[in-house]
C-alpha cells in the first residue's frame, strides 16, 4: 500500500471536495470512455459518469487502498451499468446501446497531423470503433480495460469481479472476435 | 504442444499481448515471424487493429466535467451538513433521556400530587406518565422524518439544475 493510495483512502473518507473535483478531472476521459464502450449510448454514459462520481463520494469509505484507484472506479461504474440494465429488464449488458448511438463517436480536432494522415487515420478508428460496438460487451469491456486503459489481468479481474481465468479467455475470444467483426481487408 | 507452426504462431501472439511470453517462446514466435509471411502479416493487422484501439478519440462531453463537480459537491455539502443534524439530533435525544431518567422520581410524585388533587384514577396517572417519556421520542422521530424529506427535495433539486436525471431518466 503505497502512502498516495492511503491518502488518497483518507481524502475519500473525509468526503474531501478538492480531492474529488481533483480526481473528476483526472479520470473524466478514461471513466467516459469506458462507460461509452460499455453502453454503445452518450447520454446514458453522461448520465452514469455523474452517477459513478456520486457513488463514489457515497461509498469513499470503502476503497480500502488495497488496490488501485482506478480498478475500484471502474468497478463501481460497471456495477451502475448493470443496475440500469436490470432497471431496463436487459437481458445482457450487450442490449444496452441503441441503434442510433451506434454510430462514430465525435472525434476531437487534432492539428499535429496532415490532412491525409489524419482522414486515414480517422477512418481506421471509425472502422475499429463500429466493430468493437458489434461484439458482445463482455468482450468489449476487457478489449478496452487491457488495450486502452491498460489495466494488468489482475486489475481487471477485480474490475469484473471474475476469476482471471475467465478474463484471460475473454480477450483472448474477444480479439478473436473483434478481428472477425472488421469488414474484409481491415482485418 | 501444438504440431501446427501457424497455430501455435497465432496462439503464441495473442498471448504475448494477452499475459506475455516466457523468453523461449518469445524466441521461437519471433523467428517463426521472420520466416511465415502469413503469420506475420496476421500479426500486423492485429498489432495495427490495438493501435487503432488505443488511439480510439473519445471527446468527454462540453461541462461534463463541471457539472459533475457541482453535483458531487452539492451533494457532499448536503451530507454534511445531514451528518451536523444528525449529531445534534443525537445529543439533544441523549441529554433528554437522560433529564428524563433523573426527573422521572419527581415527575411521578407530581403526578401524583396532581392525581390526589383533582381525584384522578390511577392509570390516567400512568398514561401522563408514559406520555412525559414518549412525547421528546415522538418529536424527535417526526424531526427526523421532516429533515428527510427536506433532503430529499433538495436531491431532487440539484438534479433538474443538470442537463437529465441520472438513471432513473433512462
Amino acid at each position: 500500500m503505497t502512502d498516495d493510495t492511503q491518502s488518497l483512502a483518507d481524502g475519500l473518507r473525509r468526503r474531501d471536495p478538492d480531492l474529488l473535483d481533483r480526481l473528476i478531472e483526472q479520470y473524466q476521459q478514461r471513466l467516459y470512455r469506458y462507460l461509452l464502450f460499455l453502453t454503445g449510448n452518450p447520454a446514458l454514459a453522461e448520465d452514469l459518469f455523474q452517477e459513478t462520481w456520486i457513488r463514489v463520494l457515497e461509498r469513499g469509505h470503502q476503497y480500502n487502498a488495497k488496490s488501485k484507484f482506478e480498478s475500484w472506479l471502474f468497478a463501481i461504474a460497471r456495477n451502475l451499468v448493470i443496475d440500469v440494465s436490470r432497471r431496463k429488464k436487459i437481458a445482457s449488458l450487450e442490449e444496452l446501446g441503441d441503434s442510433e448511438s451506434n454510430q462514430p463517436f465525435d472525434p476531437p480536432d487534432e492539428q499535429t497531423v496532415s490532412p491525409l494522415q489524419l482522414l486515414i487515420s480517422r477512418e481506421n478508428e471509425q472502422t475499429v470503433q463500429l466493430s468493437l460496438l458489434k461484439i458482445p460487451a463482455y468482450y468489449r469491456e476487457v478489449l478496452l480495460l487491457r488495450f486502452h486503459e491498460e489495466l494488468s489481468l489482475e486489475q481487471i479481474a477485480a474490475v469484473l469481479a471474475t476469476p482471471i481465468s475467465t478474463v484471460k479467455s475473454r480477450l483472448y475470444r474477444g480479439l478473436t472476435v473483434l478481428k472477425s467483426a472488421l469488414p474484409e481487408g481491415d482485418a | 504442444m501444438i504440431e501446427n507452426p501457424h497455430l501455435r504462431a497465432r496462439q503464441l501472439f495473442a498471448q504475448s499481448l494477452v499475459e506475455g511470453l516466457i523468453s523461449a517462446d518469445e524466441t521461437w514466435l519471433y523467428a517463426h515471424l521472420r520466416m511465415c509471411e502469413a503469420c506475420s502479416r496476421d500479426a500486423a493487422s492485429t498489432r495495427e487493429l490495438l493501435s487503432a484501439l488505443r488511439t480510439v478519440p473519445v471527446a468527454v462531453p462540453r461541462n461534463l466535467t463541471a457539472r459533475t463537480q457541482m453535483r458531487v459537491r452539492l451533494r457532499a455539502q448536503q451530507a454534511a451538513q445531514a451528518s451536523d443534524s444528525n449529531l445534534a439530533l443525537w445529543i439533544i435525544s441523549a441529554a433528554s433521556w437522560l433529564l428524563g431518567v433523573f426527573s422521572a422520581p419527581l415527575v411521578w410524585r407530581g403526578l401524583a400530587w396532581v392525581g390526589t388533587r383533582l381525584n384522578l384514577p390511577k392509570p390516567v396517572l400512568e398514561l401522563g406518565f408514559v406520555l412525559w417519556w414518549a412525547i421528546p421520542a415522538l418529536i424527535a422521530v417526526t424531526a427526523v422524518i421532516h429533515q428527510k424529506a427536506i433532503g430529499s427535495g433538495f436531491a431532487a433539486r440539484s438534479f433538474s439544475s443538470g442537463s437529465k436525471p441520472p438513471v432513473g431518466g433512462l
